[in-house]
């Protein structure tokens, strides 16, 4: 199957799409409810769109195309509050956060769509325990070229994402003492990571896609579980990174932080990227993973360490302007608030030192959701 | 000389038979273990018609006390995993409760009539057919760790009619004991009192015990221990004050989900103790047959099978566009509520430990239904296969 032609849409406009986690009220397992939850919401509007993952226990939602904090925060709270009735009606909880603290990966059960099934005789158990949750951000990019050159400017920022929406410390019903352990399951299927160094789109096409079709081992751009990964069909970039925030909230703030890096990389006021940046990509990475906030990355063109705090803190002050020009500056408070205040991740972590249980984390998770924190 | 060790060994031997024929027919035949296990009850209940000399009335009083704190742990248990509040939430499954515990009551105690059933042994029939029998339907759920909304309607509505039938059969005892002795003392105390007491020691168990849980901050096994504890206590105390251990444990259960810390939950199934337990509790429920009187009844049995199938497959069904359900679950709910005798046993051995002296008619009738119960926990399997909630059991 060639690859989709890549089509223009408006630059800088944005989409959201969450995983998310559905909880029995009881046990506060994960529970296969998605059929029912979606046999119940067909019959009537739904604010966005909404639609079965891997797993019967999750469900994915995405808003429209939204182009400023305040209508992305409005779409997802109504998506939001209309899911929560839903599930009030179905005694089933839903949750936001990327890993769920203590399910067991060999209880969840694949969803029976074709697709899924493949996927899960070809990957084993790493398809079950594929079941984590993450938030993706789509924006909107004028030429597939603007796209490529967007997708590789941000791989110095993508240490940010992970950090500032990390909310999986607890894995398996352990403390896996990373911030975001959903990423180390990501990262052991064969096409994670980054995509490769190409900043034209004619050359991705014909040459890496091409070739890559070639081998047998990927028919789509949906084969590729990238970091960051152009959507031809849409005409964004996708960013893959960040676990689903326990709010909608910090959500519609991620994706508005996005947006504004996204509008002050397009003026180049950045070196160009290279293929020498990603030098310390996987480094810079771990270190997002491991340590949040507290990580300490190392800048590719200077190769001098920097605590990933201060470089947020510096970040934002460059993209404030653009965030004010697109009306997300309620946005960039809430990052300021996560600097401060802490991450998801170590919200969790207090809620865990207050009950000593890793119940008591998706009991927190479940009730941030709900916007009762 | 063989006797008396045989005597000492019967049940314990028995019990060990039960266990393996349970895990021979789950692993080869994929029967629920609890159907195997009240199959070996029932092989009691023969062997003791045929020769007295095998199994002796005084050998089982270990099963009975046994059975009826596995019983309790389970009503627990079914309390336990009920939420209120989606009622709340959801006003058209409440109404479907009720709408099913009025129709299941009337019609089945028409079926009764027709069969020729004094009123009050009809009334007692109609009161034991509303409860689907939460002894049948955790077990199995347990067993294949099902989840979706078949399964939570199914122990939802369990819980519920469990409870309406509890009250409904003892304002019929009441009215009962007021008919026939014209005692309205006595009428008052085994209706209204026996409830309002019952329920009330299941309120302060569910309010104290949480708080302890807090205070001495137990981990989740611990607490489980103290929920086991606080269930035989409440058995023992409503046992001896003749009241209904088995409203106060449900009760008990209730109040003591709502009352809560994440932190101190019990273990789902009291953990291997349930397992245990659980054996004991078929086993002896299976035992409880008459063989003598067995065939009388049939017919009518069959007849109160397939209405009360009927009537409560038609409540789900009307309320399941209402209540969010798809017709199909809608009907397959109403075919997992279809468990209904291993209930209704222990509510009239319990009722009868009270002093009450029931109708022959009705035990012979649990009996009968008994036998039908046995394909119930099969049937009950296949069901949450089919909703596609126990995909561990494919």
């Amino acid at each position: 199957m060639p690859l989709q032609h890549f089509s223009s849409s408006k630059p800088l406009s944005m989409g959201v799409e969450l995983e998310l986690q559905l909880v029995d009220p009881h046990s506060l397992d994960l529970t296969g409810a998605a059929s029912d939850l979606l046999h119940l919401l067909e019959r009537k509007p739904f604010p966005g769109d909404v639609k079965p993952e891997m797993t019967e226990s999750m469900i994915e939602i995405s808003t429209d195309v939204q182009e400023n904090y305040d209508g992305l925060l409005a779409q997802l709270r109504e998506i939001r509050d209309a899911l929560v009735a839903a599930g009030d009606k179905l005694n089933v909880r839903l949750a936001g956060g990327g890993t769920h603290a203590f399910q067991h990966w060999s209880e969840q059960a694949i969803v029976k769509k074709p697709r899924y099934q493949q996927l899960s005789e070809l990957y084993g158990y790493l398809a079950k325990q594929f079941t984590v949750f993450g938030q993706h951000v789509h924006i909107g990019c004028e030429s597939a070229n603007s796209a490529l050159f967007l997708l590789h400017s941000l791989n110095r920022y993508l240490p940010h994402f992970i950090a500032l929406s990390a909310s999986s410390p607890y894995f398996q019903g352990e403390d896996t003492l990373f911030d975001s352990a959903r990423l180390n399951s990501v990262f052991a299927f064969p096409l994670s990571g980054r995509a490769p160094f190409v900043l034209d789109w004619e050359m991705f096409e014909n040459g890496y896609f091409r070739k890559m079709e070639a081998t047998g081992v990927v028919s789509s751009m949906k084969d590729f579980y990238w970091d960051i990964r152009p959507k031809p069909e849409f005409g964004t970039i996708e960013l893959r990174v960040c676990d689903t925030p326990l709010t909608v909230e910090r959500a519609a703030a991620l994706a508005c932080y996005l947006q504004a890096l996204c509008s002050y990389l397009l003026t180049c006021s950045d070196p160009a990227p290279s293929e020498d940046d990603y030098l310390v990509y996987n480094f810079n990475r771990f270190q997002a993973c491991r340590f949040g906030l507290d990580g300490i990355i190392v800048d590719p063109r200077t190769n001098k360490n920097l605590p990933l705090r201060e470089d947020i803190l510096q970040t934002l002050d460059k993209v404030q302007i653009h965030a004010g020009r697109l009306g997300s500056r309620p946005a960039l408070d809430e990052i300021r608030r996560i600097l401060a205040e802490g991450n998801h991740a170590s919200y969790l972590r207090q809620q865990f030192s207050q009950c000593r249980n890793v119940k008591g984390v998706v009991d927190a998770a479940i009730d941030a959701f709900r916007g009762k924190p | 000389m063989l006797q008396p060790i045989w005597g000492d060994l019967a049940i314990p031997f028995t019990l060990l038979v039960a266990w393996m024929l349970g895990e021979l027919g789950h692993r080869h035949l994929a029967v629920p273990r609890i159907t195997s296990y009240g199959v070996v009850g029932i092989g009691i209940a023969v062997i003791m018609n045929v020769s007295k000399t095998l199994f002796q009335v005084d050998d089982l009083w270990s099963l009975t006390l046994l059975a009826q704190i596995a019983f309790g742990l389970l009503l627990f248990e079914l309390g336990y995993r009920i939420n209120l509040a989606w009622l709340r939430h959801n006003p058209w499954l409440a109404l479907n409760a009720l709408v099913e515990f009025i129709a299941t009551f009337v019609v089945v105690f028409y079926v009764a009539k027709l069969f020729d059933l004094l009123p009050v042994p009809a009334l007692l029939l109609a009161s034991l057919a509303v409860a689907t029998s939460p002894l049948t339907i955790l077990p199995v759920v347990n067993e294949m760790k099902s989840g979706g909304q078949v399964t939570e309607r199914t122990l939802h509505l369990s819980a519920i009619n469990c409870v309406l039938a509890i009250v409904a059969f003892n304002t019929v005892v009441g009215y009962w004991v007021l008919s026939s002795a014209g005692d309205t003392f006595q009428a008052v105390w085994n209706s209204l009192i026996v409830l309002f007491v019952s329920a009330g020691l299941g309120v302060l168990f569910g309010v104290i015990l949480p708080r302890l849980l807090d205070l001495a901050d137990t981990n989740e096994k611990q607490s489980t221990v103290a929920f086991a504890l606080a269930v035989i206590g409440l058995i023992l105390v409503t046992h001896s004050l003749h009241f209904s251990p088995i409203l106060a444990t449900l009760v008990f259960g209730l109040i003591a989900r709502h009352h809560r810390n994440v932190r101190h939950q019990a273990q789902p199934n009291f953990g291997v103790l349930g397992d245990v337990l659980v054996i004991v509790l078929f086993v002896h429920i299976g035992s409880r047959l008459q063989g003598d009187t067995l065939f009388e009844g049939a017919l009518l049995a069959g007849a109160v099978v397939l209405t009360r199938f009927a009537v409560k497959s038609m409540a789900v069904l009307a309320f399941a566009r209402m209540s969010g359900l798809s017709l199909r679950k809608g009907l397959l709910t109403g075919i997992a509520l279809m468990p209904m005798a291993s209930f209704g046993i222990l509510l009239l051995e319990l009722s009868a430990q009270r002093g009450l002296l029931f109708p022959e008619t009705l035990a012979t009738m649990c009996g009968l239904l008994l036998l039908v119960d046995l394909a119930s926990p099969v049937i009950l399997r296949r069901t949450l296969m089919v909703a596609g909630e126990a995909p561990k059991a494919h």
